[in-house]
């Protein structure tokens, strides 16, 4: 393990040879293809969207897809395509936001429990035994009720469960990175442990956290849009993916492309963040192991 | 003669189908998709809809409301109100039977009775606070006030006043009423009305069966229901549901989304039925002089409440919501309710009425107003964005705040809001109900508004014991006015119950306060 | 198996957390805002009416004193009365719990039988054609929302094609597999798109592995190879995966039956929450915490089983 004592010029190399391995797997270009089409549109929708996600236009209502308006148009003669795009911004925020907190909390809960062990490490697996005795999806419908329906109050929720997750995968890789020679030489040089934890413990244990991450925002996006479809997350005329779904589940027969385009949306959106993941689990697998 | 043939053959066809369209068939079994589950289905705790709305299908009453809202005999023969009108009197039909064949007596009437005004059990007592004393003599039922009440006879209609049977009741298991009333009715109850129940499975299905001895006689002569037997399943999901009764699983479907009822109606195989009801949507406006938080309350102002009524125009919100299946309000009440008073639409639309109305209150730079809405709810979304789009212009910033059913209840009570969205439909057949709840002050501070008009509350008083029906009759026009011109609602409209059948199935009615009616459908084989 | 003295460990760890949960929950639902007396009578009572509702429920009680009796009443087995369903809830749950059971069962096995055999086809060779094929089909099947593959089945096999019922649940055993095919198969498509990638994973690895390409070297018949080294170690991986992903599963549960129109705990607990149904919530609750931990304990028990590694230690 020579991460410690590498120069920054080293680093730096290592980092290029890695992007350019990431790039030579098709399955990596595509999915990162896929993230930055979605977060262009999340950024700018304004520019890319040809119509006002909300305005209603009466004498358009349900129609099919046209050059006019190419994913069709909903019941209230809003253009599927602009709420599409507009959607992303929405979805893609909850990707970020409902996962980075959690990722944070998680990660320092995680280290020091794992780091620390004793007492800390008992009462943190009694809470994590409680927390993962709900379903997922309860629990974040029940914290939902008592915030209110809405976005921010979803992030809230599920990061107030998801933590959990992020804690134990680190818990678990900072014990096993804590018996190696290197920490065990950081604390004979008289390094506070703080430095121990952040500087030499997490570097090395952070590459399945990192993985996990770019599955979990596929997930957040998921549960997102279901707690939507549900009527608790993103509230309408807002768009949403789970929103236009559940919008258009009354007319799967009459209007599809209202369901079906949003659908396609999330799909997509899943498979670029799970491909992304999937082809870094590979790359940063330890070999050898 | 060969080409005549066929014509004779079709002609003599559309003559069968003709007639047999006409003539009501005995027998068979028809399934109906409801949108949520009874619990107990008992005159007494009935409390939500799908509970009462079962209820007379189980229990009968003595007095029966018409198909145009009057009262009509039921149970009892007739009624005789003292000209004090302090006691009634009721005669039972001769030869009444329960379900199971034992006799439907005067101490059943009166067992019923004294149950459904114990205000310890439960929350309908109220309706018949009236009755100082139930009592029986054989046949005969007499009913003594403690003071004249205009609506006792409705309430008789009413399915907190069905009856049960006394012997039955009283042997279920159970150490109080609660207990044995839920005793009673998962062991299959015995019934006075047109079906028992056969079979339940809770939160799935539940199977009615035709009461063989229900008295009142269908167009045949012979006793209804004509049906042998309904079966109903539970489908929460309205998309489901409507997919379950094209697929031809079930033969009807309740609570079709107003989006798909023309879809629907153009289907040959479906009915689109529009139940005429006493349902209303409209959203209660704060009009205490400050908010809960102790800023002033733009609202208390009567000329800005009139003001934002002006600028909402129903006609386009009765199209986007109802699909143009609704129809403006008139007044406070639908106006299929008794007594209603209403000529025309109120407030039509009137951007320039608002806009000096504002003025005149001092408001013409604008102002925040909180709009809360039923979260998930597609309805309360499009209502939120075409209200801020119509106000915008009138400087009227509209905030959307989302909360679930029981939070508005919350915020209704504390008066925690400034418009929020409701609905109502009447339980009974009398304007007296809907008019306390949405504006008599001492009951629910008139839906919540905190809206206190003197006038209208002393009318209101002196009505719920006005025994001259003209003199009421006046007073509720009275009242109906005064209601509309303090404007403590955004009055928004009326909507239908839309139910889909299958063409073969015909007679099946929802009553305009929402009870489910199965006794005289019937089906064609 | 486990020795005796591990199983007694691991079941006194669920004391403190159930403790944790009953805590938890019980709070929880107080903080709500409403309450069942407003939710139940919402639209027609008056204040002196929901101060008597929230009497007889006892409601009005300290909070200290209703949680005592909440914990005494469910160590003898009371769960109270719900107060939407007006029965008692250790009732209502029993007659709903077997119905998700089937469900959650019914989805692992069609999830087994989709994934399996496909994870072994896609592992015997990587990154051909053939593995990339499964990989993206499976793919999708992971990223789209369970309520979403819902609907579409639902309209095309069910309304359109009708091989299904539209939603609801059966009467026997027979018609129940049937009745719940499309629900348990939109679980199933999510749940199986995991183990795929799990379960090849595992096969590569184990595949690669010097005891297996040592047992191959030693002339046992690859069929042997399979079933003693490759099929054990790879079932490790996905009994473990399962068993975590229970919570998952209930989730999924929850929405299918919402879109199905299935008669489980799962759209039961949404209904208690908008109904601020406390004692339902409650025990619920309780239930989906003690399926969980014994699925927990069943995970592990499975695991040192088929695993001899983990029994020794």
């Amino acid at each position: 393990m020579s991460i410690v004592l590498q120069s920054p010029s080293r680093k730096a190399s290592r980092v290029n040879a890695f992007i350019g391995r990431a790039f030579s797997r098709p399955s990596f270009v595509i999915g990162f293809a896929i993230l930055a089409l979605s977060i262009a549109l999340a950024l700018f929708p304004q520019l890319l969207a040809p119509y006002d996600p909300l305005a209603f236009d009466l004498s358009a209502i349900q129609q099919g897809p046209s050059l006019a308006h190419p994913f069709g148009t909903d019941n209230f003669g809003r253009d599927v395509l602009s709420r599409v795009i507009w959607a992303y911004r929405v979805d893609m925020q909850m990707a970020f936001f409902a996962t980075i907190f959690a990722l944070l909390i998680g990660v320092t809960v995680g280290a020091f429990v794992g780091y620390y062990g004793g007492i800390a490490d008992t009462i943190f697996g009694r809470c994590v035994d409680a927390i993962i005795t709900f379903p997922f999806l309860v629990l974040v419908i029940a914290i939902v009720a008592v915030l209110g329906p809405g976005l921010i109050n979803m992030y809230v929720a599920i990061t107030a469960v998801n933590w959990v997750y992020y804690a134990r995968l680190t818990r678990a890789e900072i014990m096993a990175q804590k018996s190696n020679d290197y920490a065990a030489a950081g604390r004979v040089l008289g390094y506070s442990d703080r430095r121990i934890i952040f500087r030499h413990l997490l570097p090395n244990a952070i590459s399945p956290i990192i993985v996990y991450w770019m599955t979990d925002m596929a997930l957040a996006i998921l549960l997102g849009s279901s707690l939507g479809y549900l009527g608790l997350g993103a509230q309408p005329p807002a768009a949403e993916w789970g929103v236009l779904i559940a919008e258009g589940r009354n007319f799967l027969l009459t209007a599809w492309w209202m369901s079906l385009m949003p659908g396609i949306a999330i799909v997509l959106t899943g498979l670029g963040f799970s491909l992304v993941g999937d082809a870094l689990a590979d790359l940063l697998r330890p070999k050898g192991r | 003669m060969k080409r005549l043939l066929p014509i004779l053959l079709g002609a003599a066809l559309g003559l069968a189908a003709a007639t047999s369209a006409l003539a009501i068939e005995r027998g068979g079994a028809m399934t109906f998709a409801r949108y949520d589950d009874s619990t107990v289905i008992d005159p007494v705790y009935a409390d939500r809809n799908p509970d009462l709305w079962m209820v007379t299908g189980l229990y009968e009453t003595l007095l029966r409301n018409g198909p145009d809202g009057s009262i009509v005999p039921g149970l009892a023969e007739g009624y005789d109100v003292a000209a004090d009108g302090l006691s009634i009197k009721l005669k039972l039909r001769d030869g009444l039977k329960f379900s199971d064949g034992s006799a439907l007596t005067g101490a059943d009437v009166v067992f019923s009775l004294d149950r459904a005004r114990n205000p310890e059990l439960g929350p309908w007592a109220g309706l018949l606070g009236a009755v100082d004393k139930a009592s029986a003599d054989g046949n005969q039922v007499t009913l003594t006030l403690k003071n004249p009440d205009p609506t006792i006879v409705s309430i008789l209609a009413t399915f907190n006043t069905g009856i049960m049977p006394k012997a039955a009741f009283e042997k279920a298991a159970g150490a109080n009423d609660q207990e044995k009333a839920r005793a009673f009715f998962e062991a299959g109850p015995v019934t006075s009305g047109p079906f028992t129940m056969k079979s339940r499975v809770q939160g799935s299905s539940m199977t009615f069966e035709r009461n063989p001895n229900y008295w009142r006689p269908g167009t045949d002569g012979k006793p209804l229901p004509y049906l042998d037997q309904v079966d109903f399943v539970i489908i929460p999901d309205d998309a489901t549901r409507i997919l379950k009764l094209q697929a031809g699983e079930v033969d009807a479907a309740e609570f079709i989304p107003f989006a798909r009822v023309g879809e629907l109606g153009a289907d040959p195989a479906l009915k689109m039925e529009l139940f005429p009801s006493t349902r209303i949507v409209y959203a209660p406006i704060n009009t205490r002089e400050t908010r809960k938080d102790g800023s002033k309350n733009p609202l208390a102002d009567a000329k800005v409440r009139q003001a934002l009524n002006y600028a909402t125009d129903k006609n386009v919100l009765i199209k986007l919501v109802t699909f143009d299946t609704g129809k403006p309000m008139t007044s406070l009440m639908s106006a299929a309710t008794q007594l209603h008073y209403g000529p025309e639409p109120l407030y039509p639309y009137n951007p320039e009425k608002a806009k000096q109305l504002l003025e005149e209150a001092g408001l013409g730079g604008g102002f925040e107003v909180t709009f809360t809405t039923l979260a998930g709810s597609a309805d309360d979304a499009t209502l939120f964005t075409a209200l801020q789009q119509m106000w915008s212009p009138l400087g009227v910033n509209l905030k959307v705040e989302q909360v679930d059913n029981p939070t508005r209840g919350e915020k209704n009570r504390s008066g925690d809001f400034d418009i929020h969205t409701y609905g109502w439909a009447n339980d009974v057949n009398d304007p007296a109900q809907v008019t306390g709840w949405l504006g008599y002050y001492k009951q629910r501070q008139a839906v919540g508004t905190g809206w206190n008009n003197e006038e209208f509350n002393a009318l209101f008083e002196k009505s719920n014991v006005e025994v001259d029906p003209a003199k009421r009759k006046d007073e509720y026009k009275k009242m109906q006015e005064i209601y509309a011109d303090g404007a403590p609602l955004l009055f928004l409209f009326e909507t239908p119950f839309a139910v889909a059948v299958s063409k073969s199935v015909e007679g099946y009615v929802q009553t305009p306060l929402g009870a489910n009616d199965f006794s005289e459908a019937w089906r064609a084989k | 198996m486990p020795s005796l003295s591990y199983l007694m460990a691991r079941l006194l760890q669920i004391i403190p957390t159930f403790l944790l949960v009953m805590i938890f929950i019980f709070l929880f639902v107080r903080l709500l805002p409403g309450d069942p007396a407003i939710a139940m009578a919402e639209a027609k009572a008056t204040d002196a009416q929901l101060e008597q509702i929230r009497h007889n429920l006892g409601l009005d009680q300290p909070l200290p004193i209703q949680f005592l009796l909440f914990v005494t009443n469910t160590l003898t087995g009371d769960l109270g009365r719900s107060i939407m369903l007006k029965a008692p809830v250790t009732e209502i749950i029993l007659t709903r719990l077997p119905t998700t059971i089937f469900l959650a069962l019914y989805s692992v096995l069609l999830a087994i039988c989709l994934a399996g055999p496909l994870a072994f086809l896609a592992a015997a060779r990587v990154n051909s054609a053939l593995d990339v094929t499964i990989r993206s089909v499976f793919q999708v099947g992971l990223s789209m929302p369970v309520f979403y593959i819902g609907l579409v089945l639902l309209t095309v096999l069910a309304a359109q094609l009708r091989w299904f019922p539209v939603g609801g649940y059966g009467t026997s055993f027979l018609d129940n597999l049937h009745h719940l095919m499309l629900p348990a198969l939109s679980v199933a498509l999510y749940t199986s798109a995991i183990i795929l990638r799990n379960l090849r994973a595992s096969l590569i690895e184990v595949l690669d592995a010097d005891y297996v390409q040592f047992a191959r070297a030693k002339g046992l018949s690859p069929h042997i190879v399979m079933t003693r080294h490759v099929l054990r170690n790879a079932l490790v991986s996905t009994v473990t995966l399962l068993g975590l992903s229970i919570g998952n599963l209930m989730s999924g549960t929850l929405v299918t039956e919402t879109v199905f129109a299935v008669p489980g705990v799962g759209r039961l607990m949404l209904e208690a929450i908008f109904a601020r149904d406390y004692p339902l919530i409650q025990g619920l609750t309780l239930t989906f915490a003690v399926l969980v931990s014994v699925v927990f304990l069943l995970t592990d028990i499975v695991q040192s089983w088929l695993d001899p590694r983990l029994r020794q230690s």
